[in-house]
């Protein structure tokens, strides 16, 4: 995709005396951006999450020690996630105020954090299954795939994902409950986390610390 | 008898009993709210600026508190009540319980459906009242899913929205939960607009109010036990994502966006007590 077929911001730019300049600028935006996301088929989109989606049943009901179906889980999120993305975009801000060595800190544990909330639960996500709903494309980068998640007992709910192309791969960028996007709610609780102890972002790595620990005891692991 | 209470209902709403309880909290924050503000960050911090605007929360201090209180209450007597209520209730009977409710609900949900000017989802709620009525038996089963009328729900607060008024910045309120300027005028004109408000004070009928008004909230508190242990367990600051996730799914229902199964189930954190959504 080029700067030229983002005509919405063409057409303003044509008017612009200063054309040379925002073509320039949207140029480079476009380049920035289609270096990480380019257009999503919809198709292709549905297809990963029903095979990834079957996959994550297919290892939570799998028999054998909760450890292992945690490194199973784990792996399997590990490659459809983009677990980076997503963890940049919920730090938000304070990505840029945190150093080298606390970016990689912070990524590191929010991938343990990510495995560890699903492999907690997965007593209640025994017998579970889901069912691609109707697909619906959003934005020019992403495609918001949903699915119905089923359980005895409990009411059906809506599960939305929303998948991106990233490096030529389709991976999960968010996921959305009921309407509440997981990546904006934590974005929320993180940054409200650091303010609260004095903008500094080693708060917030200590914090996760230790829920990890609180997560890995509950879980009995 | 209607009528005198009628005459007199928009002033009078301390007549009925959920309001009655809101309302001295109300008052307390307001009065206490005056003195208890949130830190502004530094104004040249144009993104921290962004984010004390997106969030929306000039009292947190006071807002934190009744967050406290509540998670006391909560553990104390309502999370205990709702589990109450799932141990002794089998679940076909919490189901017909929500259906009843769901179907008094009714003329509230059709009033707002024609205040946003939602004409089909207005002929949606009428028949569903129609068939669950009488098929339904009164409301128990609801039959009208068979015929395609999928229940949906709205409230005051919602339309107030579509209307354009401001939301106000964010409050808590212990035992109601998340919500807003808006949103508490929209409860009590929910309140204002339930045919039932205006039953009358006859023994029977205050029975019937106090019941459903008490069932309404073990209800939503019972669908909200595992959403809200999830977030307790989960959460590094389970204020800040109950805030968040308040905020997108209000939203949500504002737009009445199809998204995904949004009428299958209730998050609960819409305004508090009412999740009549199934």
């Amino acid at each position: 995709m080029t700067a030229i077929d983002r005509s919405p911001a063409r057409s303003t730019a044509q008017s612009l005396a200063r054309r040379p300049l925002i073509l320039g600028a949207i140029g480079l935006l476009g380049l920035t951006r289609g270096a990480q996301a380019q257009q999503m088929d919809i198709n292709r989109a549905s297809a990963f999450i029903q095979s990834t989606g079957q996959e994550l049943v297919a290892a939570i009901n799998m028999d054998g020690p909760v450890p292992a179906r945690r490194d199973r889980v784990g792996a399997i999120l590990r490659r459809a996630v983009d677990v980076e993305g997503v963890g940049r975009f919920i730090l938000g801000r304070w990505w840029r105020t945190a150093n080298a060595q606390q970016q990689q800190e912070y990524l590191r544990l929010f991938e343990e954090v990510l495995i560890r909330n699903l492999s907690s639960r997965f007593g209640e996500y025994q017998g579970l299954t889901f069912s691609l709903g109707r697909s619906q494309a959003r934005t020019e980068e992403d495609v918001l795939v949903s699915t119905i998640v089923e359980r005895a007992g409990t009411p059906a709910f809506g599960l939305d994902w929303r998948v991106a192309e990233i490096d030529g791969q389709p991976k999960i960028v968010d996921v959305i409950a009921e309407g509440t996007s997981l990546r904006l709610t934590t974005r929320s609780e993180y940054s409200s986390v650091i303010t609260r102890n004095g903008n500094n972002v080693q708060a917030l790595l200590g914090a996760m610390r230790q829920q990890i620990g609180q997560l890995a005891a509950r879980e009995g692991a | 008898m209607i009528r005198s209470r009628l005459s007199n209902a928009p002033g009078t709403l301390r007549g009925r009993d959920r309001t009655r309880s809101a309302l001295p909290f109300l008052a307390l924050s307001l009065a206490l709210g005056l003195g208890a503000c949130a830190t502004r960050p530094d104004p040249r911090d144009a993104e921290a600026v962004a984010e004390f605007r997106a969030n929306n929360d000039p009292l947190e201090p006071l807002n934190r508190g009744a967050f406290f209180v509540n998670e006391g209450l909560d553990t104390l007597v309502l999370r205990p009540a709702a589990e109450m209520y799932r141990i002794f209730l089998p679940p076909e009977v919490r189901t017909a319980i929500r259906n009843v409710l769901a179907n008094l609900r009714t003329p509230v949900i059709l009033a707002n459906d024609l205040l946003q000017g939602e004409t089909q989802r207005a002929a949606t709620t009428t028949g569903r009242f129609l068939v669950n009525t009488t098929i339904g038996i009164g409301g128990i089963f609801d039959r009208a899913k068979d015929f395609g009328l999928i229940g949906h729900t709205e409230d005051f607060g919602q339309t107030l929205a579509v209307w354009g008024a401001p939301e106000g910045p964010y409050l808590f309120i212990p035992v109601l939960g998340p919500s807003s300027p808006r949103d508490v005028v929209g409860f009590a004109g929910d309140v204002a607009m339930n045919p039932l408000t205006y039953t009358g004070n006859a023994e029977t009928w205050e029975a019937i109010n106090i019941t459903r008004t008490t069932t309404t909230a073990l209800d939503a508190r019972e669908g909200l036990i595992e959403p809200l242990d999830q977030v307790r367990a989960t959460s590094l600051d389970p204020y800040a994502t109950i805030r968040s996730a308040y905020r997108q799914r209000r939203l949500v229902e504002i737009r009445n966006a199809p998204t995904g199964a949004a009428a299958t189930s209730d998050s609960g954190l819409g305004s508090g007590i009412q999740g009549l959504r199934r």
